[in-house]
């Protein structure tokens, strides 16, 4: 413990910038897994335990596109569409199969994906990590704000995570497929009476969540080593996030994922050793107090 | 990244074999069916995050086992290797080696697990008496705790006591030119991390005592994000880093700290970044990373490595890497004590292999010992340079003496109670 | 491992328990014990007791789980975190008190009853979902305490130098073969008061709560009372199979209490099925035998597996004693009606 070093840096504005910067970059780029993950459950009701798999499609396929192309913005498309066409093709193929059963089902569907997933990406790419590289427009130096230190890279990125709550968020609650979605997600017997297609509408989502997963895969790809088996450590903290804000959620996945996101900074000035730990102890008090998490729906 | 496929069973094989549910068929590391073979068993990670470790051990051994092969294998048995995936769970390398030997009837294990593994393998050593040699397991305590000690257990692998040694007389000079005072370490939470980090500041401290650690950071094993790690360093703002991240976490790390200028701010010190699967594989490697070597095919500047590492490279259409001259080396001193015995039975070659001394091309002079007092290697090329960000790209290696390296061991063995 | 299959007859019997079923069962689990322990004396396969043990090991914290998952309709992800305590506690006791087997094995009970009152406590007031989140939630937090406190854990590394086993009532378990068979004394006791518990009127008060809890806390029953009871119960004897995994490894492994052991145990039981008593057991024997060969095999045994899992997922939609009993029950049906 070093409760010097937080104390000391909750007060310097330099330290407060950078470190809630890092909070915010670390949050942006888990909400874009968890919004997706939340979203799916807020729909088809299944937590989709082979999200982690989306994601590191979605930087894998970045990685190739740039690679091809040395396009950055081709890169991100590349493994924003890919990863949804994954996630429609696994959807329609296999999740579509086991809706409404028993938990277990849907979680042993998702745990083959992310074994047979894992191996696929060993087989395609090789077992060795990979680098993507930073693209020759972003390496530039950082910028300083009220002294605190902000890659534009990062401000790119956070740039795009917002944008994605936003056109998310009013997309649902404005728009006609967002009203359609949402009744689907309430009452889907009903839905599919009034004539709606409601395997198109699980389908879409998925490719939309797995898409925004892919896209954050691909973000990211710049910045951190691709492996098979990339997307697990995501996977656990998207699912606390989404645990966190209430399954279903996407305010809560977005306040969750920067909750997360300044646990982890400040944390580690303050808990260099057990900032892992804190993560889930906060998950175990906000289940215990409020079981369907910050913005979840009471459960009866 | 020209690298193209990785060795061994190629994954079309491996598709065609497991299409034509012929998997069964597939008995890809039995290479010589022979009435007189010996069998040796080879528990390691082929799957997972860092199958890496496994594939490019089981490539340092393969190399090694053809020529021995192709001269008579040990005491005229030809040998034949049994590699095991453990998935990298140390439950797992127990029982993967219980069963090559019980089963397999494996007469000599190599053992290239890393940290927990190489614990779980050494007990099964223990429990069965089988000859067995660690290859890839840095941890100083396998070896040098008298209490893990067993007379069949060697290990062929770097010791983190004595990377640190080195390591830590390399940087003193260094922050004694330079000024170097105030430092900050960055290391992975766990086992190899901790300790290597303890021992690295330990001997800067005693080589320059007026050094101060002002910054500790400990990410996760795997962490994919380093942003809250980067910026505490650079809150602190020391004039020198250390940091013994590996692999695919050394990279992430590396382009992480790039977007922040990280390395323009300090002397950055990674003992891990000269091998090449970081050096490849880094897009952007900024210029004057101070490293110690892992592998590298122009340190020692000889003709044998340099052949040695081109050897493989052209067999295996990859680079070496520090697990692969690791492993190799255990199969040349098994060949060696085998010669020497002129035997193939396990036990007649650990005798034989307590304090040999062969000629090899990873040896700081030319040759590498298995020392008899603890059955650990020592005498391998040891030494730190800085990085450029092409071939050979750590040009000049400057080589750790292996005399100041051997007394402070012996002291430091000491200090823990181990003598 | 016919002799367990050999009490399918009896164990797939959920009709109300009587004395003569009672001893039934314990003639079965006699009958398995000694074609078990006498197994030794008609293979010298080292490899086969070693399965065996490991079966021991794995198939006490599966049934276990089966209380949870398939008799009270509690899905815990978090149960891997009993079979780490018990590996752990075992494993620390042995070398750090220095303690006799006996004496080590049951404080590392009372240790893991501990544990698992005070988790339980607070995770089965949780609903389904939640609840699965809450446990898994907690087995993380054990796992990151056990790799964080290095001094008393060894952290990553483990227990490392090896688990003395001093010999106790001219019991030796540094022997292969007498781990072996206490192994199996575990093992066949484990599942036949497991059984009896199943099949005791608790057993069906737990079978009510999951079919439907509002009604059995109309007729007086204490949910919340009776669900800790079985958590905890479940709990112990998943640590047993901890135990017996530190002896077998002669060490302890922060993996030992991973999320990963936690899922497992759900593949076993799926894979088994959960509807009957020995299903779990079932989908042990087929889990290790599966894992043992496909990694023989090949490297890809990602692929291989996540087949295997789409198999009994979509495929069949049950696991394999599922299977079997209801084909059992469609035969003997037909038989009735035919005859």
């Amino acid at each position: 413990m070093d409760l010097d070093a937080l104390t000391g840096c909750l007060v310097t504005s330099a330290c407060l910038v950078t470190q809630t910067t890092s909070g915010l970059i670390i949050g942006m780029l888990l909400f874009l897994v968890a919004v997706g993950l939340t979203l799916i459950f807020g729909v088809l009701k299944v937590v989709n335990f082979s999200h982690g798999a989306f994601y590191m499609f979605g930087a894998y396929f970045a990685m190739t596109a740039y690679q091809a192309t040395g396009s950055f913005a081709l890169a991100m498309l590349a493994g924003a569409i890919g990863t949804a066409i994954i996630g429609l093709v696994f959807e329609r193929g296999f999740m579509s199969r086991v809706y409404g059963r028993d938990v277990l089902m849907q979680l042993l569907v998702c745990y083959a994906f992310v074994l047979i997933f894992d191996d696929v990406v060993r087989m395609i790419w090789g077992p060795e990590f990979k680098s993507m590289g930073m693209p020759a427009a972003f390496q530039v130096v950082p910028l300083f704000i009220a002294g605190g230190v902000v890659p534009p890279y990062y401000l790119l990125l956070i740039g795009v995570a917002l944008a994605a709550a936003l056109v998310l968020g009013l997309g649902l609650a404005r728009t006609r497929i967002g009203k359609v979605i949402r009744a689907a997600a309430h009452n889907p017997g009903m839905v599919s009476a009034l004539g709606i297609n409601t395997g198109l509408i699980y389908g879409g989502v998925f490719a939309l969540g797995g898409g925004l997963a892919g896209l954050a895969g691909a973000l990211a790809a710049p910045v951190r080593s691709l492996t098979p088996g990339m997307g697990f450590s995501v996977l656990i903290e998207s699912f606390i996030v989404t645990v966190i804000g209430g399954m279903g959620s996407i305010l809560g996945a977005l306040v969750g994922a920067l909750l997360i996101g300044l646990i982890r900074s400040f944390g580690s000035l303050g808990f260099p050793l057990f900032t892992e730990g804190l993560m889930y102890l906060f998950m175990v008090i906000v289940l215990v107090s409020r079981p369907s998490g910050l913005f979840g729906k009471e459960v009866a | 990244m020209t690298r193209t496929r990785k060795p061994g069973i190629s994954r079309r094989t491996t598709l065609a074999l497991m299409g034509a549910g012929a998997a069964s068929l597939a008995t890809p590391w039995v290479a010589h069916a022979q009435a007189k073979t010996i069998k040796i068993g080879m528990p390691t990670i082929l799957s997972g995050r860092v199958a890496q470790l496994g594939t490019s051990s089981r490539n340092g051994v393969m190399i090694e086992v053809e020529k021995v092969n192709a001269a008579g294998g040990f005491a005229g048995r030809q040998i034949e290797m049994v590699v095991r995936d453990s998935k990298g769970q140390p439950q797992e390398a127990a029982r993967v080696a219980r069963e090559l030997v019980n089963t397999d009837g494996c007469e000599i294990l190599i053992d290239a697990e890393a940290s927990s593994g190489a614990f779980a393998v050494h007990e099964v050593a223990r429990d069965l008496g089988v000859l067995c040699i660690h290859t890839n397991s840095e941890t100083s305590s396998l070896t040098a705790d008298p209490k893990q000690h067993i007379p069949n257990a060697f290990r062929t692998a770097r010791q983190g006591v004595h990377d640190s040694i080195a390591g830590g007389s390399y940087a003193a000079a260094i922050a004694k030119a330079k000024g170097l005072k105030k430092w900050a370490t960055c290391a992975p939470d766990y086992a190899y991390g901790r300790d290597t980090t303890g021992e690295y500041t330990t001997y800067l401290k005693r080589f320059a005592p007026d050094i101060e650690i002002i910054s500790e950071s400990w990410p996760k094993l795997f962490q994919p994000d380093y942003t809250e790690v980067v910026t505490k360093i650079l809150q602190a703002k020391p004039q020198a880093l250390y940091t013994c991240l590996w692999g695919g976490d050394l990279t992430s790390y590396i382009d992480q700290a790039n977007i922040y200028a990280l390395f323009s701010q300090m002397e950055v010190f990674a003992v891990n970044m000269a091998d090449y699967t970081a050096l490849t594989v880094v897009k952007n490697l900024p210029k004057g990373i101070h490293s110690g070597n892992r592998y590298i095919k122009t340190y020692p500047a000889t003709a044998e490595n340099a052949a040695w590492g081109d050897a493989y490279k052209a067999k295996y259409n990859e680079y070496p890497t520090n697990w692969s001259w690791e492993n190799a080396t255990a199969i040349m001193l098994l060949a060696e004590a085998s010669k020497k015995a002129n035997s193939a039975d396990g036990k007649k070659i650990a005798e034989a292999l307590k304090g040999l001394k062969i000629k090899s091309p990873f040896g700081a002079d030319g040759t590498v010992t298995m020392r008899a007092e603890d059955n650990t290697l020592v005498g391998y090329a040891i030494g730190w340079g800085t990085t450029i960000p092409q071939e050979p790209y750590v040009p000049e290696v400057k080589p750790g003496d292996w005399k100041t390296i051997l007394e402070l061991e012996a002291e430091w063995k000491k200090s823990k109670g181990y003598t | 491992m016919s002799e367990l299959q050999a009490g399918q007859g009896t164990a797939l019997d959920v009709r109300a328990d009587t004395k003569s079923t009672r001893y039934r069962d314990v003639l079965i689990a006699l009958a398995a014990f000694v074609i078990l322990a006498l197994l030794p004396a008609f293979t010298g396969s080292k490899f086969l007791l070693d399965f065996v043990i490991r079966c021991a090991a794995y198939g006490l914290f599966a049934t276990s789980l089966n209380l949870l998952v398939g008799y009270t309709g509690l899905t815990s992800f978090g149960h891997g975190m009993f079979f780490g305590l018990g590996a752990y506690g075992f494993g620390l006791m042995m070398q750090k008190a220095g303690v006799s087997v006996p004496v080590a094995f049951v404080s590392t009970l009372l240790i893991v009853l501990v544990f698992a009152a005070v988790i339980g406590a607070i995770c089965v007031r949780l609903k389904e979902i939640y609840f699965a989140f809450v446990t898994l939630a907690f087995q993380m937090l054990i796992h990151s305490t056990i790799l964080s406190w290095v001094s008393f854990t060894g952290g990553d590394q483990g227990l490392r130098g090896g688990i003395p086993r001093p010999p106790f009532l001219g019991i030796d378990l540094s022997n292969h073969l007498h781990l072996y068979v206490f192994s199996c004394a575990l093992l066949v006791l484990g599942l036949l008061l497991m059984r009896q518990i199943a099949q005791s009127p608790f057993g069906y008060t737990l079978r009510m709560i999951r079919d439907n809890a509002t009604r059995a806390s109309f007729v007086g029953i204490d949910v919340y009372r009776a669900k800790l009871t079985i958590f905890v119960l479940a709990a112990l004897f998943a640590s047993v199979g901890g135990m017996i995994m530190a002896l077998f490894v002669s060490g302890a492994y922060p993996e030992f209490a991973y999320w990963t052991i936690s899922g497992e145990g759900i593949f076993i039981n799926m894979l088994g099925g959960v509807t009957t008593f020995l299903g779990p057991m079932v989908g042990t024997v087929l889990l290790l035998i599966l894992n043992d060969t496909v990694t023989r095999l090949t490297e890809y045994h990602g692929i291989v597996l996540g087949i295997v899992i789409l198999f009994f997922a979509i495929g069949l939609r049950k696991g394999l004693m599922d299977f079997a009993w209801e084909w059992y029950v469609q035969r003997r049906d037909a038989a009735k009606e035919r005859g």
